[in-house]
């Protein structure tokens, strides 16, 4: 037992969940923008992908992870716009494309990458920096479970903070929000909630597309697989959902996501680490509930206290 | 969600777009440098050129209108599922383990009993986010996603685990049913089974039910307006629910169709998120059951046809990427045709008051 806990609780297990938790905490804060504007972003798998195949083939084609980056960023500007296209511009069902999108992204992904990689996909490609620091030996656990990591894990933790602060410090968060709860009240302030939902939607589009990178350019060595998201974008949805879209919790929850992922590793000869993997998602359902509960309640009270004062 | 009724201007934006969709995939194939019209004809040549091809195409079709129709059960009154990959794999793995288990009995009773648990398991797990819906109004988009995610684990555990196959070498697939059992094949070599009669005969029940029967009409008007159809007595949430059970129950049924006509055995490609394209198609389908047939058919066509389009060399994908494009502009088609409206008005608004103001001016 103590061996098992000791194992739970290793810079291993730290550092897989690090490792895990990144790309979905990127798509997730970028579907935290969504989620308030009030769009259900399901798309978030297909920008993922998106953004790994471009990463992937901007490496490729210029030699550098920080050009792939870019170019992955910018096709990740243009999906988010198209997105917004569809479901701010020509309200079309916002579920409806976002799974068109995915399978979308499915099919001009592996379309291209067989055009140019060839069946077996691309490797090889120019990756981009891992960070290895020596931390002093009162901090070797932390050390050993930051070992190796991507720079974007780095640079996802300053955009969590950047993103955290635009939604609830600034007034263009505060908008955001507002077009998502009360487009109505938004608009009679004089500001186009419409506005607000195409910067979300764009904003989504460059972190799935760095998500992507990460998975392509930042975990492996500028590798790209076929349908490499591997559900991910959904599981950022969960994340979006269980944190109610505040980029900070998201970014908890996508820790907690990996966290229960590494733990099936660990527990590999006690329990099948498929069920492992399901925790999450039953934990996400039951807290939906309570939340939804919890607001009826609230509501309930307060009609209550009304009555009373009345 | 709009829901109109099927006329000419619903046919001919489908049209439209389905030709923008193949304009697309050629201005595509002509920029990655392959012949659009080799790729088309090879897509039409591998969809018709064979017998088993045919087969596999009507199976395809089946399984997609089924799905789509699952979806449009749920759709009519209000209640959107997302969770019919769930239900479809796990019906597929229980009534696959049911005809493990009863390996010694007749046909009849095995297929029965397949059928039975595969939709009751189905139904059964509908039932969870339909419930939460209706009780507690949880939004059933979001718990249906969460339980597709959850069913797929569930049946990884299941197939790597205690219904695996005794044949080491297949990861992730359960045991067989017995041969006996399997439907009866209709075309040699492929997938196409007797399952398609019963496909069609539901498919038609379930036409039937929703435009010519009381009960079509009281879940149509819970779709539409769920206050008016409360007071005027109808008992909306047990609708909802019974609607979302059954909508479950028929995607456990094409998940035991797909166990026992098509693969025989459980495995990962029973379902590659089929249930997501039958509800796309079901939603441009406007949810009216006999255009999911229709795009059903077109979408198995692609599907199966571009197949081929790997033998000359063609990434087969191309068909995703035309099959969405027809989606994402039906998803638009009403806006982008009220828009070309007002712009039309717009027209003949500022042409109107110039005509006569003509003779107003000094």
């Amino acid at each position: 037992m103590n061996d098992l806990l000791s194992r739970i609780f290793s810079p291993a297990t730290l550092n897989e969940t690090l490792r895990t938790a990144t790309p979905v905490a990127l798509a997730a804060i970028g579907g935290a923008m969504t989620e308030h504007a009030g769009i259900m972003n399901i798309g978030m798998d297909g920008m993922i992908l998106m953004g790994a195949f471009f990463g992937a083939y901007g490496s490729f084609l210029m030699g550098s992870g920080w050009l792939g980056l870019l170019l992955a960023v910018a096709i990740g500007i243009l999906v988010g716009l198209l997105f917004a296209l569809f479901v701010v511009k020509l309200k079309a069902d916002e579920f409806i494309i976002g799974c068109a999108l995915n399978t979308f992204a499915i099919g001009l992904t592996g379309f291209l990458s067989d055009s140019v990689f060839g069946h077996k996909g691309g490797k090889g490609m120019a990756a981009l920096p891992k960070i290895y620091i020596d931390l002093p030996n009162v901090l070797s656990f932390l050390g050993k479970g930051l070992q190796g990591l991507s720079i974007l894990f780095y640079l996802t933790l300053l955009l969590v903070l950047a993103l955290w602060l635009f939604v609830y410090r600034t007034p263009y968060g505060f908008y955001l929000r507002a077009a998502g709860e009360k487009p109505d009240t938004l608009r009679t302030a004089g500001i186009r909630p419409e506005r607000m939902k195409w910067i979300a939607s764009i904003l989504c589009g460059i972190t799935c597309a760095v998500a992507g990178v990460y998975l392509s350019l930042g975990d492996l060595e500028g590798n790209f697989a076929k349908n490499m998201s591997n559900s991910r974008g959904y599981v950022a949805f969960a994340c979006v959902i269980f944190a109610s879209a505040n980029p900070a919790k998201a970014y908890l929850a996508a820790l907690m996501f990996g966290f229960f992922g590494a733990l099936g590793t660990c527990l590999q000869s006690y329990i099948s680490p498929d069920l492992t993997a399901a925790i999450p998602y039953v934990i996400t359902i039951l807290m939906m509930v309570y939340v939804v509960v919890r607001s009826q309640n609230k509501k309930k009270s307060l009609r209550l206290r009304k009555e009373k004062a009345l | 969600m709009k829901r109109r009724p099927f006329d000419t201007r619903y046919l001919l934006s489908l049209a439209i777009s389905v030709l923008a969709a193949l304009i697309l995939g050629a201005l595509i194939l002509l920029l990655a440098g392959f012949s659009p019209l080799k790729a088309y004809g090879a897509i039409i040549e591998g969809a018709f050129g064979n017998k088993r091809h045919i087969g596999d195409l009507l199976e395809y079709a089946m399984v997609l209108c089924l799905c789509g129709l699952a979806c449009v059960l749920g759709a009519k009154v209000g209640i959107f599922n997302v969770g019919g990959e769930g239900q479809l794999i796990l019906g597929a793995i229980f009534a696959c383990q049911v005809g493990v288990w009863m390996k010694e009995q007749p046909g009849w009773l095995v297929l029965l009993c397949a059928a039975l648990t595969a939709m009751a398991i189905g139904g059964l797990y509908a039932f969870i986010p339909g419930i939460l819906k209706v009780k507690v109004k949880v939004n059933e988009v979001i718990t249906t996603i969460m339980l597709n995610t959850v069913a797929l684990s569930l049946c990884q555990y299941l197939a790597k685990g205690p219904w695996k196959n005794p044949n080491k070498n297949m990861v992730a697939a359960t045991g067989q049913p017995s041969p006996e059992h399997w439907l009866t094949g209709l075309i040699p070599g492929s997938k196409l089974s007797t399952a398609i009669f019963t496909a069609a005969a539901l498919t038609f029940l379930i036409w039937y039910i929703l435009s010519k029967t009381s009960v079509g009409y009281e879940m149509k008007l819970t779709g539409q307006n769920p206050r008016f159809a409360f007071f005027s007595g109808i008992k909306t949430d047990r609708i909802i629910l019974l609607s979302m059970i059954l909508s479950g129950a028929l995607c456990g049924l094409v998940g035991m169709f797909r166990v026992y006509g098509g693969e025989h055995i459980y495995k990962s490609s029973i379902s590659n998120d089929y249930y997501f394209e039958g509800l796309m198609l079901a939603m441009i389908a406007a949810y009216q059951p006999l255009p999911v047939v229709g795009l059903s058919l077109f979408f198995a066509v692609l599907k199966i046809g571009a197949d081929e389009l790997q033998y000359i060399g063609i990434p087969s994908q191309i068909y995703q990427i035309i099959q969405t494009v027809v989606i994402f502009a039906m998803a638009a088609q009403n806006s982008i045709l009220s828009m070309l409206q007002d712009r039309r008005k717009e027209k003949t608004a500022v042409k109107a008051p110039s005509r006569k103001g003509g003779g107003d001016v000094e």
